[in-house]
This record gives C-alpha cells, structure tokens and sequence, in this order.
C-alpha cells in the first residue's frame, strides 16, 4: 500500500473514533457522560480485535475487544448488518454491570468487515444502591441487570420487548433509554463513516491498513521496550473498604521486548464490591501503558501483544462468580491501573533516555458518590460528583504535577460544572477549591486535589440521599516517584452547614447517608504524587506554592524545609542552614519532619 | 570503577572488581550488589504518614512513610508507603 494512503486511512479512523465520541456526548443526557467525559468509543476488526482505541475511558479498550469476541461467539451466524447487541456482564467482558457496552456490527456488501464498541456508565441498572455502585451488595445478583450478550436491535430495528424488559428493571428509565439512543448513535455514526471509508479505498484495502496499523504498532512497542533496561519493579496498593483493607500487589517484569505483569501476593476476593474479573485487571494496566509507552503508537491489538498478565483466580484482581464488583471501577480496577502507572514510571525513570516521560502516580483515588432523590422539579436525579474526574497530575522528572489536572487511564475526564449539578439537584455548593497541602510533596510537587461541601438547597423532601463508595480515605495512592511524597489522601465526612471544614464531622465511606436539613457533605480529593526528594525543590517555588495557597507555611517549613521571610519569599540563608542541618540529621539516622 | 549506567533517577549501577554494584548517584558512595536489596543498606526513616506528610495526610489507618536516605550524603534515594511489617519494594535493574 502506498504510505499517502495508508496515512489516509489513519487519520480517517482516528476522526471516525472522534465524530462517533462527539455524538455521543451530543445524545446523551448524562452529566457523567456528557460533563464527566465517563465514556469510550472504539473500532474493532472483524475478529473483534482491537483496531483503533479511542478517548475516554482507556481501562474499557481491551475489555470491549473481548466483548466484541464473546458476541461473535455467542451469535456465530446469527449476526446481520445492522443489529446491536448489548453485553454488560462483568464475567464474560464488562468491567461492571452500570458500564454497559453496545457493540454493532459493520458490515460492506453484505460482509462483516468490522465492529465499532462504545460504553456509557448508564443513569441506572437496578443494583440495591442507585447509580450502579452498589456497596451494599454483596454479590453479582443484587448488582442490578446483567446480559452476557444480547441483542437490542435487529437489523436496524429496536427489539422493544428486549429494551423494555431491561428498563423494566432500572430507575429512571427514560433517562437509561436516552443513554441506549446515544449510545446506538454513536454505532451508527461509526457504521456510516466505515461504511464511507471502505466505499471510496476498498474493503480490502481499508483491511490491509488495519492490518498494517497493528503490525506497526507491535513493532514500535517492542522497540521502545528494546530501548528500556530489563529489570523487575513492585508497586503495591491499599485499599481500604468499611474497616478492612485489601491489597494489590504487581510486580512487572521487563524482558527484552516483553512486559509481564504479575499480581500474584494480591489479596483474596472480598465480600465487598471492590473486586475485578480478568478482563477488567487487563484493561486496568492497560490503562496507564497506552499513553505511558504509547503516546505516540496508535493504540491497538498490536500493543496487546508483547504484553502478560498473571492474575491468581479467586483474587481481588480476578474474581469468581458470584462476587460483587459494581464498585471495581474505582477500586480494585483503579488500584491495578495505580500500581502499573506506578512500575512503568518506574521503568521509564530507570533509563537515561526515557526518564522525562517517567510519571508518578496521578489521581489515584476516585470516590463514586451518586446523589439520589426528588428534584427541586419534582423529578427524580440520580448522579455522581463529578468532582471525581477532576483528578491531580503525578509530578515528573521535570515539572509540578498539574493541579487538579485529571487522571491517567482518562484523558478527557473533567468535572461538571457547579451550576450543571445545582440546577439537577435540590443543593448547594458552600466551596470547591484546591485543596492545600495535598500535592504529594518532592523536588517536584505532585497537583493538589480539591475539596468541596454540599448542603441541601429547596428539596421538595427536605434534602437528598447519597451512596458513597468511598476508599483511600485511610491510606494514599497516589504513590510519588525518585523519593517524592505520595498525594495526600481522601476524606469523607458528614457534617453539620455550619461547620463543613476540612477536619469537621463524622467520616462516612460505605453506604447509603442522608443529605437532610442541616446536613453538609465534605468531600476532600487526593492529590498526585511527588517526583523527588523535597528538600531538592527549589526555595523560590516553595514560596511561590505558599502565596498561591497550595501549600501552608508549616508545610513548607516542615517539609520542604524552607524557611520564609517576613515578606514571604524563601530565605536563601536560613533555608540552606535548615535543609543542611536536616540532611546531617538523615545521615546520622535520625528521624527528619 | 566503570563509568556508571541509570538504575533508577537517585541510584546507578556500576561495574567493578566484585561484580555490579548500586551506588548512590548524587555522592557515589556503595551501597549494595546489583542484585541485592539496597534498601536493607540504606538509612531508614520510618514514620507514621501523618507525621511526615502534614495534616492533611492524618488518618485513621496506621500506614507508614518510609524514606531511604544515602548513609553518606542524605539524599533522599525513595521513599514508599507501606502498613507496619510490609517487605520493602523490592526493584532491580538487569541493564
């Protein structure tokens, strides 16, 4: 094929992948999905193996590919151009059930050629908890609706009874019907522009492009992991549920041109929902791997390819029926996507050549918390804070993490806007803002997370309900780099409206909590990691991190090791004399602040 | 002593008459064998998080800050969180 058409054909895929993400966002009438960017949309082969991995979501790319697989298995010869199946059951593909993946068919001349695959987290799926994390659930059957694969649209036609007998199940069915219409456009806008691509080069061409996209892309990567030094790297998370604490343990092996990651020593499944099937540990590493070692490989089969995991069964990271899991988004999948994020940053810091796209750990620590109850409109809402993707960068070799910067495994997350939430929800915001100190501290800062209050605000009941499915409010995350500080960690409370501060309340993580009356929710977010040790950053920053209301000046001090003059710029002298003293401290082994 | 090649951002690697050896970056002082745990020859600076890390890392679990420090020039060589009785990370570079 001739490189000017092979490059066509490329970038035709990445814009196709673009336009099917834009419409549905378009259709949608999720702020989740349309505010919280909560979504993936990617193309498949006709074997349904990964061709071009879009934004969003990066832990759904693998997981839709073998979603794509089960389907064509499950519907071998009954699979038509046109039809739409719906498959959310987390042990054959889905990451959990409220993630629901529409996978269409492309079909050329009365031939499969392709598929497209997208996901929305929909308003509802029936769990015992409203929103789809279900943390009183302690097993898949009180998770709500889950189809190992079926088919909701026939040859171009809605199933009715199949799509009536799900929404039969959820609450809020108009708005989980809204978000099958957008998803269903989204397919159809990805069928149309294949269908287009393939009309004006040819099916077999378009074909060999893909072909030759993946091959390129296993080559690259194997090259790049050539350029990395071999080596063995441990990262560890832990995740704390209602009182207990679990543990994911990975250690990845780099070898010649291969990855291996191995999270054998992680702990036993858990009666909680904070468990992961397979596919859902897979698409976790793969997550941070995509843009860490990939950034500029297009993302498909080929990258999967040098790639193993090992995943003991009956594990938090390989669960078996009938294990709850409607919480593993931001749990033990995130905790997977944390410590790969961690040993690939490792990885890259250990080479001379690659050490500038080393990374700490970003936002590690999502909290999923759905509001739920009668609107100021006499409606019914049901939504997460999307505060939860506003996230904070991980500092590298080079520069201050991002604050409030986003996350890894989603580079278009985002959180929606005060007024979006306030004008859905019968409440109030008394603050959002960054949150001091939480930056993991180092010779470069990790990106301070934020904090925020809600109060009730003319509910017709008197207020509203929340389902937390808090962690990370006992032990941090965001693991920093080179000597760097991990990123403060969550908090959750339950306090009074007149007193909802940082330390006030009583801290709430697990279940179901009024929002009533007086009641305020205080929520404070992790921040990234820190790249370095902090006694290395410079005296000037630090000031400038303290007048900017980042970092306190106890921290500073205490910390950094900077001392701060009357007019508050760093002290050159005094801060030379305190880090020395400090450093003559560490050598002796005695216990620095 | 050959010239030295990246172990990770604070440690390299470095050849000499009794095998690869792990040295501090910054003053070159020895620390380990190439393939044994460094760590276990580095100052340890244990602390309860919420010591190290300020107000805002107080909670009510009882993790650990860990930071290793370089015997001779106390730069900071990692640092890593654990809960009390963990293993130490355990990394190493093959070259």
């Amino acid at each position: 094929m001739d490189p000017m058409t092979f490059s066509i054909i490329r970038h035709r895929l990445f814009r196709i992948v673009d336009e099917a993400v834009i419409t549905l966002k378009h259709v949608s009438g999720s702020a989740i999905t349309n505010e919280g960017h909560d979504l993936m949309v990617s193309l498949y082969r006709a074997d349904g193996s990964l061709l071009m991995g879009g934004v969003g979501f990066l832990h759904h790319l693998t997981s839709a590919a073998e979603a794509c697989k089960s389907i064509i298995r499950r519907f071998a010869g009954r699979i038509r151009e046109g039809d739409v199946f719906l498959l959310n059951d987390p042990y054959t593909a889905a990451l959990h059930t409220s993630d629901i993946y529409l996978v269409a068919p492309i079909h050329f001349d009365g031939r499969l050629v392709a598929w497209s695959a997208c996901f929305v987290h929909v308003y509802d799926i029936g769990a015992m908890n409203p929103g789809g994390f279900s943390p009183q659930s302690t097993d898949i059957y009180t998770e709500g609706f889950s189809s190992p694969g079926i088919k909701i649209v026939d040859q171009g036609e809605i199933v009715q009874d199949v799509i009536d007998t799900m929404l039969n199940m959820v609450r809020s069915p108009e708005m989980v019907m809204l978000d099958l219409r957008s998803m269903i456009a989204c397919n159809n806008v990805a069928r149309e522009r294949m269908q287009a691509l393939i009309a004006k080069y040819g099916a077999e061409t378009v074909d060999a492009a893909g072909s030759e996209l993946i091959r390129q892309s296993e080559m690259l990567l194997r090259a790049r992991l050539q350029e990395l030094p071999d080596g063995q790297w441990q990262s560890r998370q832990y995740l704390d549920v209602n009182g207990e604490t679990a543990t994911v343990r990975l250690t990845m092996t780099k070898s010649g041109d291969r990855l291996v990651f191995d999270f054998t020593g992680s702990s036993e499944q858990s009666r909680h929902a904070i468990n992961c099937t397979k596919w859902a540990s897979l698409g976790g590493l793969f997550a941070p791997l995509f843009p860490l070692l990939c950034y500029d490989i297009t993302w498909n089969e080929g990258v999967i390819r040098p790639v193993e995991m090992i995943a003991p069964e009956g594990s938090i990271v390989n669960c078996t029926r009938p294990a709850p899991v409607s919480v593993a988004t931001v749990a033990a999948i995130q905790s997977v996507n944390n410590a790969a994020c961690a040993t690939i940053g490792k990885m890259l810091a250990a080479s001379d050549r690659y050490r500038e796209q080393a990374t700490s750990v970003w936002h590690a620590n999502h909290f999923a918390i759905f509001k739920f109850g009668r609107n100021q409109k006499g409606g019914f809402s049901i939504g997460i804070l999307t505060e939860t993707f506003a996230g904070a960068g991980g500092a590298r070799s080079f520069g201050d993490g991002v604050d409030i910067g986003g996350e890894i495994p989603n580079p278009i997350s985002r959180m929606a806007n005060v007024e979006t939430v306030e004008g859905s929800f019968p409440i109030r915001y008394l603050f959002r803002r960054r949150m001091k100190d939480s930056g993991g501290p180092g010779r470069w800062r990790g990106g301070t997370g934020g904090e925020l209050a809600v109060v009730p605000h003319k509910a017709p009941d008197g207020g509203i309900h929340y389902v937390i499915s808090g962690k990370g409010a006992r032990h941090p995350m965001s693991d920093g780099l080179a000597g760097g500080f991990p990123g403060a960690p969550n908090r959750y409370a339950w306090a009074k409206a007149q007193d909802a501060q940082p330390d006030a309340g009583e801290p709430v993580s697990w279940g179901v909590f009024p929002l009533m009356g007086e009641d305020a929710l205080y929520v404070r977010w992790n921040g990234g990691g820190g790249f370095g040790d902090p006694l290395e950053r410079e005296p000037g920053r630090v000031a400038d991190d303290v007048t900017r209301g980042v970092v306190s000046t106890e921290a500073a001090e205490a910390i950094y090791g900077v001392a701060l003059g009357a007019d508050g710029t760093a002290d050159v002298a005094a801060t030379e004399a305190l880090r020395a003293g400090r450093t003559r401290q560490r050598s002796a082994g005695r216990s620095t602040p | 002593m050959s010239a030295a090649t990246s172990f990770s951002p604070t440690l390299v690697l470095r050849e000499g008459t009794s095998g690869r050896r792990i040295a501090c970056r910054a003053c070159g002082h020895d620390l380990a064998a190439a393939d044994a745990s460094w760590k276990e020859h580095a100052v340890l600076d244990e602390q309860p998080l919420g010591a190290a890390g300020g107000s805002v890392f107080r909670t009510d679990g009882d993790v650990l800050l860990r930071r290793f420090y370089c015997p001779s020039c106390g730069t900071t060589l990692d640092a890593e969180t654990a809960l009390p009785g963990e293993p130490f990370l355990v990394d190493r570079v093959m070259g």
